[in-house]
This record gives structure tokens, C-alpha cells and sequence, in this order.
């Protein structure tokens, strides 16, 4: 009995000693872990993530016009099936179809499909080409130009072994949604990426500058920033976008684009990042380091900035979706994002005319995907900043 | 007495050096638009017919002051907005105040809708959500807030036009009927109006509630935690009484503070809701404006509008503020 009891006590206090020699990152994972929200919400962000990264190859035609199927225009979702009428298969399969427009029909395309004639989904078919790593840089001047030609392939997950497939349908040019949809997914992760990094750049240096220095240094930066979020920022950024060349290519409009709603982004941050410092400024440690005799960038490297990276690396996620939905709204607008480059704005573009409305649905799709993007993201953050917080677990 | 009067001169200087700072980002703006408004002029006479020259453009420009100084205009422009005088629109060649006038203020009052609707559910469902133990409760007022984060304005819009055209098959569109829509004001028009802006005012307080009542829950959650609570409901207050007296009221603070950025953020959507519902009556000017036709002149002066309205409410609610609390009065001339 006593043995059991000095084991237990033992694995006590490994625990005890577990937990307070853990670092931060250990204590906010082990308070993470018990959110249930917030564990979904990861999940479904890493899944959505990697279906962004890996949208070449899980998709099975080039999101771009190259890629379109000129005979199923504004063609409904085709969900492939296993069993029907004719009996069962292993394979799943879809129907082969007849389209026809008249004046019967009001010059719409009718599809007619014909539920006898099969088309088997195949898997890891050889298709359009696409590269990782290829990057091609191309600003004004020559010396900032560089190319890597990184790596191509052509394997994708699934096709049909004859014509084509669309799980999502297809849009106004035959371009397939759900292709769309997955490139779009890489787009607004790598505009929220530039974004809130150049926010976070700017924050960290404004914020920074004015928590450490306090006094009129402060309230001057201060001023500024009240001044710039005053300033209201979808009317600015529809100004400034507006300058931007018709003549530009996508990926230049692409990045000036994500640079702007970077450069109106960061007055929230900044603020964070300030009461961070002037809070943990004249915390006890900080303290016991100076009269340790540390210097102030000793403070700084060792003291400040560990005790508030987790804070800020939450805020960034929390930042995140609001720069996704922005880029979003501007290029419904369109003013953000223009065609070739593919981006849930971009592909909503068309959808307010009552044609789409009345008759094809499907071009909401994509809508549904990145609500859930946005509140995988919502969920994480939230969770993150309620597992971050030293306190939390005292207030419940 | 003395004492507020100079937190009211501080603070009116801090928001006219705002309003300075702003026009001159938004001026330096409408100064990068490539071409200007006496090229833009005779552009379109051009298409009109009538040739023209580098001489006329330069004799426009002398006429329209664009000779001048890029300082001096800044100054004249600052000095004119101030005045309420914005000059001709570039394209329509229509004076800008009389072309927003009316216009201003529907969207104006619009977006002040939004935000009292926002506020009027936030505040009592942010204090029981705050207050309440009821798990269920919390964690679908929790859903309900995220979702307003993750379904922005414009995607809710869009839900609701596709909605109504697959149920009643007509979009609920525009700010008034046909008929009302040059007329002049009057009860009947009102009330078309009315029958008409509740969804824009819904759809725009939207995100706003949901914004709100994080907010609303937070601060609560911060104060009911605090000694003077404990403290006073040791006294024997309790009930809606305690939370009322005590804690709500210095949530109530910085909620009041934060208005006008909020207001802020409100008008920031209003543009995208009134494409997707085609109200011409508000917002759209702007992206017409920008988008389609390059004025810099109508949307230097709707940006600067709408940044004067937002810093006389900052500024409005910190003398309100200062006036019930004298601590607010000391942050700021210390």
C-alpha cells in the first residue's frame, strides 16, 4: 500500500516538476490541447492548409483559363457515385451528358445526362503541369531578377477516363470551381502571409519604439497611429488601388496588393505590441535583471521579448483572417485581385447578377470553404490567446 | 472647471491636428493619381470632338490653380474642406458638396443605425453572456460571434440576395421605390425609406454586433472579477442591481471610447454593401468614384468627410467621458 502511495507521490512530482520547469511553448500546448474548439479548429486549419499547399496535385485541371472544358459552361457539380440502377462498381464513376441550347430553352444550356453511359473516376492520372519551387522574380531593374526552375510534375489525384470531372461544377468560362477553389486557398494564405508580415514589421518597430522609450516619444507615435486607424481603411485602400496600372501584371498587382493591406494594418498591432512592453516593462524581473546589472539589450533579448513572442505570435494569427477577408471584399469589388491569379473575391466577381442567383448555385461553393478557413482561424487564435494567458486558468 | 475646459482645448487640438495629418495623406493621394483634373477635363472634351493642345491643358490648369505649389494647394484645399467647399468634381464638373449632400447623410445616418442596432443587442447579451454559467448559452453566443467574424458583411449580403431571389424572387435592392426616388422629402418617402434601409442597417450591424458583444463580454468578464464588486455585494447588493451599478457601468467606458473607431469600421463595409444592394443613394459614390472613373477630387472629399465624422465623435465621446469621469480629464494633460 505505502509502496503505491510513494509512487504515486513520486509521479507527482515529476508532474509538478514537469509543469514548472516547462517552458512557455509547453504550458500554452498542454492549455491548447484541452479546447476542444480550438483543436478542431486546428485540424480543420492544417487540413485546409495542406489541401492549399498541395492544390496542384489535388486538383485535376490548371485553375487558369488553360485549363477550361469548353463544353460544360456554367455546368452543374458532378458528384461521383458507386451504385445506381445499373448496379454497383468499386470504381466511382459519373455520367456522360448532352448539351443542347435552343430557342426553346431561352439560349440557356440544357444538360441532358445520359445515366447508361459511365465515366470511371480515375486515380493519379498523368495532366496539365504544374512546378513547386519555381520561383520567378521579376521587379524593375535586372539585378533583382532571379529564376529557379524548381521542380515540375503532372501527376494529379483524380480524373476521368474520359472528358472531364467537376465536383464543384464549372463557371461562366468553363473554368473548373474546384480548382479554383483550392489555388484560391494558397492565394489568400500567401496575401495574409505578406500582410500581416509587413503589419508585424511595422508594429514591432512603432510599437516597439513607443512601449520602450515611453514619454513623448510615445505620445507622439501614439498620435500617429490613432491618427492612421481615424483614417477609414477600405475607402484608402479602394483610393490607392485604384492608382494601381491596368497594365500591371497579376503577380505585381498581387503584391502591392498584399503590401497595402499590410501597410493599413499594422495601427492595431502596434498597440498590442505597446502594452505588451509598458506592462512587462515594469515587471519585477525586469527589474531584478537591472540591478543584476543587465543591459538594456540584454533585457530586451533575453526578458522582453520571450515574455510576450507567444502574445504576439497569437495576434498575428488573429490579425490573419482579417487580412484574408479584406483582400476578399477588394477583389469582389474589383479593385484587390484580377484573373488569372485566383482568389475567392475574384471568383465571386460575377455572382450578384440574378442569373447566377436563380440557376447556378454552385458558384457559392467556395464560400462555404472559406468560412470555414476563416473560422478555423478564429477558432485557433481564440484558442491560442486564451492558452497563452498565464492567468486563464485562475479566472475559471 | 478650469480643468476641463483645458482637456477640452487639448483635446480639440489633438483632433484638429488629426484632421490636418489626414488631409494631407489623403490630399498627397489624390495628388499620385496619374493625371490631373485639367488633363482629365479636356480628355473628355476631346471625345467630345473638340481637338486640343498642350496650351489649352496648360491655360486649364492656371484656371483650375494647378499651377501652383504642391503645399500651397494643400493648404487652399484643407482650408476650403474646413469650409465645407470641395470644389468641382473632376468628371461630373458638378459642385461636390451639392453632388454628396443628401447622399452624405443617408450613409451617414445608415451607419449610426448600425452601430445603435449593434450596441442595443450587444450590451445586454455581452453582460449575460458575461454573467450567466449556462454553458450552452455561452458557447453558442461564442458561435454566434465567431460566425459574424467568419461571414463578413458583404458574404452575408450575398446570402440574403440569393436567399430572397430564390424565395421571392425579387432582390431587395435600392434605398427607395421608383417613384420616390427624385422626389422631394416627405412622409411617404420616409416611410419608403424605412421600408427599405432596415436591411442594409441589419446586414452593416451584422459584424458589428458580433464585434460588439466580444467586446461587451470581455470587459464584463474583466470587471465582475474585480475587489469592488466582491466588495459591494458583501454589502448585500446583488442582482441586476449589483451588475448594473458597478460593474456595467465601468465596462460602459471604453466601449463609449472606442465608438467613432468603431463607427469607423462600420463605414469601411458600407461602400461593398451598397454595390452588392445597389443603394446609389450611399456609399456606391465612393467606389464610382474611384473605381470607374478616377475622381480624385469627389473621393478626397468623401475620405476626408468621413474622417472628420469619425474624429468629432472621438471627440464628442472623450468630453462626454471627461465630463462623468475626472481621470479621463487627467490622461490626457496630466
Amino acid at each position: 500500500m505505502s509502496e503505491i502511495k510513494t509512487i504515486d507521490s513520486q509521479k507527482d512530482q515529476k508532474l509538478k516538476e514537469a509543469y514548472f520547469t516547462a517552458g512557455q511553448g509547453q504550458l500554452i500546448w498542454a492549455r491548447f490541447k484541452k479546447q476542444k474548439a480550438a483543436m478542431v479548429g486546428a485540424f480543420v486549419l492544417i487540413f485546409l492548409i495542406l489541401s492549399g499547399i498541395f492544390a496542384p496535385f489535388l486538383t485535376p485541371y490548371d485553375p487558369t483559363i488553360a485549363g477550361r472544358n469548353d463544353t460544360y459552361l456554367n455546368g452543374a457539380p458532378q458528384i461521383p457515385k458507386f451504385c445506381d440502377e445499373n448496379g454497383c462498381s468499386f470504381r466511382p464513376f459519373i455520367y456522360s451528358f448532352e448539351r443542347s441550347r435552343s430557342i426553346a430553352t431561352n439560349f440557356r444550356w440544357i444538360t441532358e445526362i445520359n445515366r447508361d453511359e459511365r465515366r470511371y473516376v480515375e486515380f493519379f492520372v498523368e495532366g496539365s503541369e504544374y512546378k513547386y519551387f519555381n520561383f520567378n522574380v521579376d521587379l524593375p531593374g535586372d539585378i533583382l531578377d532571379f529564376r529557379i526552375p524548381g521542380l515540375t510534375f503532372n501527376t494529379h489525384l483524380f480524373g476521368v477516363d474520359e472528358g472531364m470531372i467537376h465536383i464543384f461544377g464549372t463557371d461562366a468560362t468553363g473554368k473548373d470551381i474546384f480548382s479554383r477553389t483550392l489555388h484560391a486557398i494558397n492565394t489568400s494564405l500567401a496575401v495574409g502571409t505578406i500582410g500581416v508580415f509587413i503589419a508585424f514589421v511595422l508594429a514591432l518597430a512603432i510599437g516597439g519604439l513607443s512601449g520602450y522609450y515611453g514619454g513623448w516619444i510615445d505620445s507622439s507615435l501614439q498620435m500617429l497611429t490613432d491618427a492612421v486607424r481615424t483614417i477609414p481603411g477600405i475607402p484608402l485602400f479602394m483610393a490607392i488601388a485604384a492608382f494601381i496600372p491596368d497594365t500591371w501584371s497579376a503577380e505585381m498587382r498581387f503584391f502591392v496588393i498584399s503590401m497595402i493591406l499590410g501597410l493599413i494594418g499594422w495601427p492595431t498591432l502596434a498597440r498590442r505590441v505597446r502594452t505588451h512592453l509598458l506592462t512587462e516593462r515594469n515587471q519585477e524581473y525586469v527589474l531584478a535583471a537591472q540591478l543584476c546589472g543587465a543591459s538594456a539589450g540584454h533585457v530586451i533579448r533575453r526578458h522582453l521579448l520571450p515574455s510576450f513572442t507567444s502574445y504576439i505570435i497569437v495576434d498575428l494569427i488573429i490579425t490573419f483572417p482579417y487580412m484574408v477577408l479584406s483582400e476578399t471584399a477588394l477583389s469582389f469589388i474589383g479593385l484587390g485581385l484580377k484573373d488569372p491569379v485566383n482568389s475567392l473575391g475574384v471568383m465571386l466577381q460575377s455572382v450578384t447578377n440574378a442569373d447566377v442567383m436563380l440557376n447556378y448555385q454552385w458558384y457559392f461553393i467556395p464560400v462555404v470553404v472559406f468560412i470555414m478557413l476563416v473560422l478555423a482561424f478564429v477558432f485557433v487564435g481564440d484558442g491560442l490567446r486564451d492558452a497563452a494567458d498565464p492567468y486563464g486558468d485562475a479566472g475559471k | 472647471m478650469y480643468k476641463f475646459a483645458q482637456f477640452t482645448m487639448v483635446r480639440a487640438g489633438m483632433a484638429l491636428f488629426t484632421m490636418i495629418f489626414v488631409s494631407f495623406i489623403v490630399f498627397s493621394l489624390m495628388e499620385l493619381v496619374p493625371g490631373d483634373c485639367a488633363e482629365r477635363y479636356l480628355a473628355f472634351k476631346n471625345t467630345q470632338g473638340s481637338p486640343i493642345s498642350i496650351a489649352e491643358i496648360d491655360s486649364e490648369r492656371a484656371r483650375l490653380g494647378l499651377d501652383r505649389p504642391y503645399v500651397v494647394r494643400w493648404v487652399d484645399w484643407i482650408y476650403n474642406a474646413f469650409q465645407g467647399k470641395f470644389g468641382d468634381s473632376c468628371i461630373l464638373r458638378v459642385d461636390i458638396s451639392q453632388l454628396l449632400g443628401q447622399k452624405f447623410w443617408l450613409s451617414l445616418g445608415i451607419t449610426l443605425a448600425a452601430l445603435l442596432l449593434a450596441y442595443s443587442i450587444a450590451i445586454p447579451v455581452g453582460i449575460i453572456s458575461a454573467t450567466s454559467n449556462n454553458p450552452y448559452l455561452n458557447n453558442s453566443l461564442r458561435l454566434v460571434s465567431y460566425l459574424g467574424l467568419a461571414l463578413p458583411n458583404f458574404l452575408l449580403a450575398l446570402m440574403i440576395m440569393l436567399f430572397s431571389t430564390m424565395v421571392f424572387g425579387e432582390s431587395l435592392t435600392g434605398l427607395f421605390s421608383k417613384e420616390f426616388r427624385d422626389a422631394a422629402w416627405s412622409f411617404d418617402k420616409l416611410m419608403n425609406f424605412l421600408s427599405r434601409a432596415w436591411l442594409p442597417v441589419i446586414i452593416l450591424g451584422w459584424s458589428a454586433t458580433a464585434f460588439a458583444i466580444q467586446t461587451v463580454r470581455a470587459l464584463m468578464s474583466d470587471e465582475i472579477g474585480k475587489l469592488y464588486v466582491t466588495a459591494a455585494a458583501a454589502r448585500g447588493v446583488s442582482g441586476s442591481r449589483l451588475l448594473l451599478r458597478y460593474p456595467a457601468k465601468h465596462a460602459l467606458t471604453p466601449i463609449i471610447n472606442s465608438l467613432g473607431f468603431d463607427m469607423n469600421r462600420i463605414f469601411n463595409e458600407l461602400p461593398i454593401i451598397a454595390l452588392i444592394l445597389t443603394l446609389t443613394e450611399a456609399g456606391s459614390l465612393l467606389i464610382e468614384a474611384l473605381a470607374r472613373s478616377n475622381d480624385q477630387q469627389l473621393a478626397g472629399a468623401i475620405i476626408f468627410l468621413l474622417t472628420a465624422t469619425i474624429v468629432t465623435i472621438n471627440f464628442l465621446t472623450d468630453i462626454a467621458l471627461a465630463l462623468t469621469d475626472p481621470r479621463i480629464r487627467r490622461s490626457i494633460i496630466g
